[in-house]
């Protein structure tokens, strides 16, 4: 009891984790009519959070711009199965956790006309939505992290179905039970890792990440593992073929949900190849890496090709997601380091540039109800603030030098032309088409004449729109450029991890799973 | 008879008195009906410090008392605890119900006690015939109380579904005890086991007796194939009663089949092992899939959670596939993780449905989370729960039964029973769904949503998520409570 006082108290993981969930209990104690006050709280709520974020990042980033992996003590959470309870901060959850606080607080803004009911449950659901991203990133324990993975499913299924467009329910459904079908192979995954590893490790029993890296499997067991794995975190990612229930998701969310979606829930599916299952399972992804690169280039060059022909703007945005995500697996795929520190930097890049997009798609939507681009035109003479966001976060996507987008892409893609080769030059076309579809986007809605009458009475964007969009575009044009700022503190820790890949390939092919001392991941220290 | 007998059977005698007792009262001062709750509340607390009295002096791993008879044991204990739990909270649920139907009597809190005391003992049987009274015991409080609401039709169709299947498996679960009597002379399944390793092969008489038994019990769990009845009478039945029904059978004949399977396992015969290895993992297989696939097609919340619990009790089932001490605990936390979540979300179904003699169309409690927003929320913990969403005692029991099942290197059935229970999550989510999702269409009327219902749907809904999140306690207390 102490300890957890003590850590929810403490400029702690714990804290950043749980604080939200925590002031979720109030909501259910607000009356009923008061939503102007439930709206205040949740955004103080995610402000305090911000707050609690940006000083724990302070208090561990080195003089040197560099970030140590920080982790908070290991207690036993159920005892005989070794599972812990055990959060742990290094530069590759870091830029991604602080990306998923740094949305909420502008979600909330951006939801703030466009969700009308029950507003204390969409206050809670985004709070306990928050926690479970937090979690997922810093579980440093197999099934803490799947019990998060999960946790998060529950609010998201919520927030499209209760607050979503009009077949809400049936994207709903269809987003929990893709995950759910990946989740839980991947849960008889870590099962059967646990066991073996008890079994190899006379009956004491864990499921800590360190333990799971000293597992050596076979190679075909490797890749059972590794299917497992990869097929979840496909999904959320989500690659091409199990990509479906994204734009139905997206289509249907509030524009709050959309943001949050595309912000930070995907690149969960990235984070966990990333994490596990790239590293845990060397051998079975250099096996599939063929594969999964010509997956990761159909998703990048179907998902322009499908935004191209878009009528209606969130679909757009959201098939564009798909192609950006492709990039983002590629980069992975690769299996080099500038392409990954290029990877985890686009990671950030698609929740700033694409939250913004989604956040402006849903503006307009406030206004006038509809997405379509036949609705739209002229928009720039009308609308001039708008106007601006809008290219400025296309721009961004696109990839223009001097905007955050052009150096994730840039580092990708000189990645992967040095590890994979031919695929770089196909993955190009890609940034093409990007160019294509968004400024497509923007030149049926903002250039030209009006058409419709009923765009010369659109009011511009409010304080708290801008308020919302401003922080997003700082970071945009922040990151194109100073990158070396936000590259810095995830580079030892890539490093790391590709390391411990590395001597994954290389050790010899085991007959049956074996257990070595120690994960080279630990060796390095705390 | 010593003192230990007598002792030993204290929560079923605590049970038994109880029940005459408020049928008495009944009798004599009707007016105090609405204190039979309490009454009946209390009397399953005493029963329930009668089980540990009866647990407390047990010397070693298990302790026969009656000449044989009784079997007191940590995992005996723990099972009477979670009918006893079971007991209560249907207690709790069925007040309201029962007032607001008008049919509130003293019979109905005498039966189920009975029944419990009935299922207490069946729990403990070591020996055939002694189980074989106890299934009587209960099965006839079952019987009748399936038919309590007398005055509407599918009750008494559900009832007398139930009966004369029943019945019928009765006569299936005494003519396979004669059987296995023929083939090795004793009705006691500690000597049975010795007795089948004695004999050449396996004895074609003590096979059949077995199957006979195994179908017997199957049909008390309602696996597949001897699950036709619990659609029916779940829909038929009392909706509270209901939320007893679907559980408390389930948890004895489970533990039953545990024993049955073991008599099999310490005959030591290797063929005769593998081949039950092969009907127990065809009935889960066969219960987790049908069970789930069903379940999709219903639109009535109460076949729909009759459906579910075929499926769950085919989950149940994989911990029993490869038979060893190890997977009591398993099966021990799975059935209290069951009672919990199915006998809440019955109680709320029986406070939210407001016509009982029709369909509970899941559709009707459209937009009800609005309204209703404690019950709601418990219907929704439940089903997540049954779903086997973290952080639920749904989710820690499915763990551990799949963690049995992939540490016994059946990993094709543990992927298969995520497959299913992903099925499972498809309709668990519907109720979910209409209760946040969809907007109102009618409001119940005279619904008596009184302060007993919401403390058994709030207490099972929270048990569901404390347990989920420190289930630790509750498991090393049962592993330590098995082994010894």
């Amino acid at each position: 009891m102490e300890t957890i006082l003590q850590l929810l108290l403490g400029n702690t993981l714990t804290r950043l984790v749980f604080f939200p969930a925590i002031a979720c209990l109030p909501l259910l104690f607000f009356p009923r009519r008061a939503t102007n006050a439930v709206k205040v709280y949740t955004l103080a709520v995610s402000l305090i959070e911000l707050v609690f974020a940006v000083l724990y990042l302070f208090t561990h980033l080195g003089a040197d711009g560099t970030f140590p992996r920080v982790g908070e003590g290991r207690y036993t959470w159920i005892e005989g199965y070794g599972i812990r309870y055990e959060l742990v901060m290094d530069g590759i959850s870091m830029p991604l956790v602080m990306l998923g606080i740094f949305l909420v607080p502008i979600v909330l803004l951006g939801s703030w006309k466009g969700i009308e009911r029950h507003w204390p449950a969409f206050g809670a659901s985004m709070l306990l939505l928050t926690t479970g991203v937090l979690g997922t990133l810093l579980a440093w324990d197999l099934f803490l992290f799947y019990i998060f993975w999960e946790v998060m499913l529950v609010p998201m299924y919520l927030i499209i179905g209760i607050w979503g467009g009009e077949r809400r329910i049936y994207a709903a459904v269809k987003f929990f039970l893709f995950t759910m079908a990946g989740s839980l192979l991947m849960l008889v995954g870590i099962l059967w890792m646990a066991w073996t590893f008890q079994r190899l490790n006379g009956g004491v029993w864990s499921f800590a990440y360190e333990d799971m890296l000293r597992l050596d499997f076979p190679v075909h067991q490797q890749v059972w593992l590794f299917a497992a794995f990869a097929l979840t975190f496909a999904i959320k990612v989500p690659m091409f073929p199990v990509h479906t229930w994204l734009p139905d998701a997206h289509v249907e969310a509030p524009t709050g949900g959309s943001v949050i979606l595309a912000g930070i829930l995907l690149k969960l599916g990235t984070y966990g190849f990333l994490r596990f299952a790239l590293p845990l399972f060397p051998k079975a992804t250099e096996v599939a890496q063929p594969l999964l690169v010509w997956l990761a280039l159909i998703g990048i060059l179907y998902g322009a090709l499908v935004a191209w022909v878009q009528d209606d703007m969130k679909k757009l945005v959201a098939y564009s997601s798909i192609a950006h995500l492709g990039f983002v697996m590629l980069g992975l795929l690769a299996i080099d380091q500038v392409a990954w520190e290029g990877a985890l930097l686009q990671m950030v890049n698609h929740g700033l540039s694409t939250g913004a997009l989604f956040l402006l798609v849903g503006m307009l939507y406030d206004r006038r109800h509809t997405k379509k681009f036949s609705e739209f035109g002229g928009l720039a003479k009308v609308v001039p603030l708008f106007a601006f966001f809008l290219i400025f976060a296309s721009l961004a996507s696109v990839g223009l030098p001097a905007l955050n987008g052009f150096v994730g892409e840039f580092l990708i893609l000189t990645g992967v032309f040095r590890s994979l080769g031919w695929p770089a030059v196909v993955a190009t076309f890609g940034v093409v088409l990007a160019a294509i579809y968004l400024l497509k986007m923007i030149q049926l809605t903002i250039w030209g004449p009006i058409t419709k009458d009923e765009n010369r009475e659109l009011r511009d964007l409010s304080f708290r729109e801008v308020a919302a969009l401003v922080p997003l575009c700082v970071f945009m044009l922040w990151i194109g450029v100073a990158p070396e700022t936000f590259l810095k503190p995830s580079r030892e820790a890539l490093a790391r991890t590709l390391t411990e890949f590395n001597a994954g390939l290389e050790r010899p092919e085991v007959a049956q799973a074996t257990l070595r001392p120690t994960a080279m991941i630990s060796e390095t220290g705390r | 008879m010593t003192r230990a007998d007598l002792i030993s059977l204290l929560p079923e005698m605590i049970l038994c008195g109880a029940g005459i007792v408020i049928l008495l009262l009944d009798a004599i001062a009707p007016k105090l009906r609405r204190s039979f709750t309490l009454l009946a509340v209390i009397s399953v607390a005493v029963a329930a410090w009668g089980a540990f009295e009866a647990w407390r002096g047990v010397p070693g791993p298990s302790f026969l008392t009656w000449g044989g008879l009784l079997e007191t044991s940590g995992a005996t204990y723990a099972l009477s605890l979670v009918i006893l739990l079971a007991t209560g909270l249907c207690l709790l649920a069925s007040q309201g119900y029962l007032r607001r139907e008008g049919i509130l009597a003293g019979e109905y809190h005498a039966l189920l006690l009975w029944c419990a005391a009935g299922l207490l003992l069946m729990l403990r049987g070591t020996e055939l015939l002694t189980i074989f009274l106890s299934l009587e015991l209960f099965s006839f409080c079952l019987y009748t109380l399936a038919a309590f609401h007398r005055r509407i039709a599918i009750a008494s169709e559900a009832a007398i579904k139930y009966f004369l299947m029943g019945a019928f498996v009765s006569s299936f679960v005494l003519y396979g005890i004669a059987m296995l009597y023929g083939a090795t002379g004793s009705t006691r399944l500690a000597e049975i086991g010795p007795k089948l390793a004695g004999a050449e092969g396996i004895p074609v008489g003590a096979s059949l007796g077995l199957l006979l038994l195994v179908a017997g019990f199957a049909f008390k769990m309602s696996i597949v194939p001897f699950h036709a009845w619990s659609p029916d009478t779940y829909q038929g039945a009392p909706t509270p009663f209901v939320a007893f029904l679907s559980v408390a059978p389930k948890v004895a004949s489970a533990l039953v089949l545990y024993r049955l399977l073991d008599a099999v396992v310490s005959g030591g015969v290797a063929e005769a092992i593998e081949k039950w290895t092969v009907v127990i993992a065809a009935l889960a297989v066969l219960s987790m899939l049908v069970g789930n696939l069903l379940a999709l097609a219903q639109r009535d919340v109460k076949r729909m959670l009759a459906y579910s619990g075929i499926a769950h009790m085919g989950y149940l089932l994989l911990a029993l596939v490869v038979m060893d001490r190890g997977s009591l605990m398993p099966v021990i936390v799975y059935l209290l993780a069951y009672v919990l979540m199915n006998a809440g979300a019955f109680t709320v179904v029986a406070m939210l449905y407001d016509r009982p003699g029709e369909q509970h169309l899941i559709s009707d409690i459209a937009g009800h989370g609005y309204r209703y927003p404690l019950l709601s929320a418990c219907l929704a913990i439940c089903m997540l729960s049954l779903g086997g969403i973290p952080p639920t005692v749904g989710f820690f029991g499915k763990y551990l039964v799949f963690l049995n099942a992939v540490g016994d290197g059946l990993v094709g059935l543990a992927v298969l029973g995520v497959l299913a229970s992903l099925v499972g999550v498809f309709y668990y989510l519907r109720v979910v769904y209409y209760l946040y999702m969809k907007a109102e269409e009618r409001q119940p009327e005279g619904l008596l949503l009184d302060v007993w219902g919401r403390t058994a749907a709030v207490v099972a809904a929270l048990g569901t998520l404390v347990l989920g999140i420190w289930p630790w306690e509750l498991v090393q207390w049962l592993l330590e409570a098995t082994a010894r």
